[in-house]
């Protein structure tokens, strides 16, 4: 062979092989993409479902899914969970790579980002196969967009004082009665703790940078916080003092001091300071309250949040921890609206549902599961019960961007509480930047 | 014989490149996608559409922006070099022959694997919570300490910390490299009377240099792209008040949380051409001070 035509002809081999070498490559990563086949071997249709929480939600959420196949053979649920954080920025990317789940947990404050882009279905027009006739309007409301719906609550919650009554009864502190408590006996009382344990327990951790609580502070001020039109609907004045209220529960000690408290701790009860017994009291979701008691040792008390018979009007409203959406993309509706139709109506992924998710959006089906479940759970049940009978402000889906605010108000609060800036300044800032989340 | 024997070794080399084609494959797509992407308004959800350079416009009055480049520079700053330093001290230590030094080297190197793991964000509470081991330490002295995870003046150095502990990877570079410096050279200093301290700074440094070079720009390149550590330690949010929003966790907060994509493709090319200009300075620079034996 002649040495100088080695050259070029070595080189288009090596191309030829290069190339046949990037296929294999890509084949190969190929295989380990996604998030595996919709259809399965065996002929059945296969869904897929995505939704947030740890291990004891996924036990109980699949004995309902066992339920739902059992009840149709001819389907199959592949299921996947998270913690809620992941959870979230997992969801944007898969719907934006188009593979979204047929059903996914929905946060409350996040069913506009994707409503208002298309990429949940409507499920106003099939009622037929989805029976919401047992939601009460309230309830129906929090996953509707004008006259749209785009999701239905996984179950009904609201937030409440939780107090830890073997520590308020070790340091001899009465509770005061949570249905008619004022922020000023909260901070009473919290304080009297504080004190009576030589300050090895505080009496509250207070939550100032949390979305929920702020609102429901607001509309006791008789602000909206959002408007029905999706505006921000809070006066400066409500906001300056909301970090006032903080400033003066740490000043009376009522509260642990700036730094104690770990804004970024995670949610997770048993991690929680209620849990070490550092603190007494704070707001938790009801439909925690179960989690929450096992890791607290069982003598929690569940209490309305303070003020709610002393302001301008009701503060509290009945919520949801999460909605069920339907892709607008997805490959089998019909299938997955007789899931989500399950899901709602029956009486036993309801009961087994309820046990983490909350109470059931039907009413119906919660009078019938109440007198079955759990004692903590039977509370919280209760707990919400009565508040649904009371009139309260209506929840509806927060506005496109309002899930910018939860960093907004973390980041301020921290000001607020190492004294870096004053409340009235704060509270300045937060209206700012909360309106420009907002718009833009 | 000879050709066929060629041939062979080329195709075990492709083999051994085959990872790298690969992700080739699945970077240049992204890569082109992310600077068409940085000059549009795109929310993941909706078809992107063109906004010419608004994005980084917007970059001049994005206060989070230029908290989160300040945070950056001062990690990259304090943490690169303090890593460096350590990494180099202890391969010197390990370097004299220390029995079981296999063992000594894979403990060192441990930390570098679990930077980033959720393990540590629970070992960091219990270290540095306002009730963890520092402060029970302080308090036989009488002293309150602060929650050094939760006090916005202290977070980032407690990532600083994590970040020097994680010294095993330039360690396992610097400890070969140590190994390569002819034992003569100590051998004929120490016979000239040369102290340990005059060996480091002529023999040592002079001839690890290339070695210190390269950790150098690696370590600064992976400092500029920190990520996973400020995510796990603040659960995404960057906090206490955004002492600890690196550059490129607030990218993935406005790509993936906020709906931002485009200006998050737009930050993601600006943080290409600080990491470029960083490193020309360095390739610059080392013309300078990096000795090459050969």
């Amino acid at each position: 062979m002649n040495p100088v035509d080695e050259p070029s002809g070595l080189r288009r081999r090596h191309v030829l092989r290069l190339g046949a070498l990037a296929g294999a490559a890509a084949g190969l990563s190929g295989c380990g993409r996604g998030f595996g086949g919709r259809s399965d071997d065996d002929g059945r249709t296969a869904l897929t479902m995505a939704w947030w929480g740890d291990a004891q939600r996924a036990g109980f959420t699949q004995q309902a899914l066992d339920a739902f196949q059992a009840a149709n053979p001819g389907l199959r649920v592949r299921t996947e969970y998270q913690d809620s954080s992941p959870y979230k920025d997992k969801l944007a990317a898969r719907v934006a790579a188009g593979d979204a789940p047929d059903l996914m947990a929905m946060r409350f404050d996040s069913l506009r980002e994707y409503a208002d882009r298309g990429t949940l279905l409507d499920l106003a027009p099939h009622t037929a196969d989805l029976d919401l006739s047992g939601l009460t309007p309230q309830a129906t409301a929090l996953g509707q967009a004008g006259d749209k719906i785009f999701g239905i609550p996984s179950g009904l919650n609201t937030i409440g004082f939780v107090v830890d009554k073997t520590l308020t009864d070790e340091y001899g502190v009465p509770v005061p009665d949570g249905d008619t408590w004022s922020w000023e006996q909260f901070g009473t009382f919290a304080a009297a703790v504080t004190k009576a344990s030589g300050g090895k327990v505080y009496g509250a951790n207070f939550e100032l940078w949390t979305t929920a609580n702020l609102l429901v502070f607001a509309r006791q001020h008789g602000d909206d916080f959002f408007s029905p039109q999706g505006d921000l609907d809070v006066r400066a004045a409500t906001v300056v003092a909301w970090f006032q209220l903080a400033e003066d529960l740490r000043a009376r000690g009522a509260i642990p001091p700036a730094g104690f408290i770990d804004q970024n701790n995670g949610a997770s009860p048993a991690q929680s300071y209620l849990a070490k017994k550092s603190i007494a009291s704070q707001i938790i979701p009801t439909n925690n309250l179960l989690g929450y008691n096992q890791a607290c040792g069982g003598n929690l008390q569940l209490l309305r949040i303070p003020g709610e018979t002393h302001g301008a009007r009701r503060g509290q409203s009945i919520d949801t921890p999460a909605l069920w959406s339907i892709a607008a993309g997805s490959r089998h509706p019909q299938e997955t609206l007789k899931l989500l139709n399950f899901l709602t109506n029956q009486a036993e992924p309801a009961k087994l549902c309820a046990a983490t998710r909350g109470v059931p959006p039907n009413r119906v089906i919660a009078a019938q599961i109440a007198p079955t479940l759990e004692a903590d759970n039977r509370r919280s049940s209760d707990f919400l019960a009565k508040l649904q009978d009371e009139t309260l402000p209506p929840s509806y889906p927060y506005p496109v961007g309002a899930s910018k605010l939860t960093n907004i108000l973390k980041s301020i609060s921290t000001e607020v509480e190492f004294t870096r800036t004053t409340p009235a300044e704060a509270g300045q800032q937060f209206l700012a930047q909360a309106r420009k989340a907002l718009t833009t | 014989m000879t050709a066929l024997r060629a041939r062979r070794q080329d195709n075990a080399g492709y083999l051994f490149l085959l990872p790298w084609f690969g992700g080739i494959l699945f970077t240049v797509g992204p890569f082109l996608a992310s600077l068409y992407l940085a000059f549009t308004d795109y929310d993941l959800l909706t078809p992107p559409r063109w906004a010419g350079l608004a994005n980084f416009r917007a970059m001049l009055d994005d206060g989070r922006l230029h908290q989160s480049l300040q945070v950056t520079f001062t990690y990259t700053l304090v943490s690169v070099p303090l890593s460096l330093a350590v990494a180099l001290g202890v391969a010197m230590l390990l370097d004299r022959g220390v029995r079981g030094l296999a063992i000594y080297r894979s403990i060192y190197y441990l930390p570098s694997l679990l930077g980033g793991s959720v393990a540590i964000v629970m070992l960091w509470r219990y270290i540095f919570g306002y009730q963890g081991i520092v402060n029970d330490f302080l308090a036989w002295f009488g002293i309150q300490g602060p929650g050094w995870n939760s006090d916005p003046r202290f977070a980032l150095s407690t990532l600083i910390l994590l970040h020097v502990w994680t010294f095993g990877a330039p360690m396992v570079i610097f400890l070969a490299g140590l190994r390569q410096i002819p034992a003569m050279y100590y051998e004929a200093a120490a016979m000239d009377g040369a102290s340990p301290w005059r060996q480091f700074r002529s023999i040592t440094l002079p001839l690890l240099s290339p070695i210190i070079f390269f950790n150098l720009v690696q370590s600064l390149i992976a400092s500029f792209q920190t990520f996973t550590q400020g995510y796990v330690i603040s659960n995404g949010t960057g906090g206490p008040a955004e002492s600890t929003l690196f550059y490129n966790l607030y990218l993935y907060q406005k790509g993936f949380a906020e709906f931002d994509m485009g200006y998050a493709s737009s930050m993601a090319w600006l943080l290409l051409i600080i990491i470029a200009g960083f490193t020309a300075i360095n390739f610059l620079a080392a013309r300078y001070w990096v000795f090459y034996d050969n």
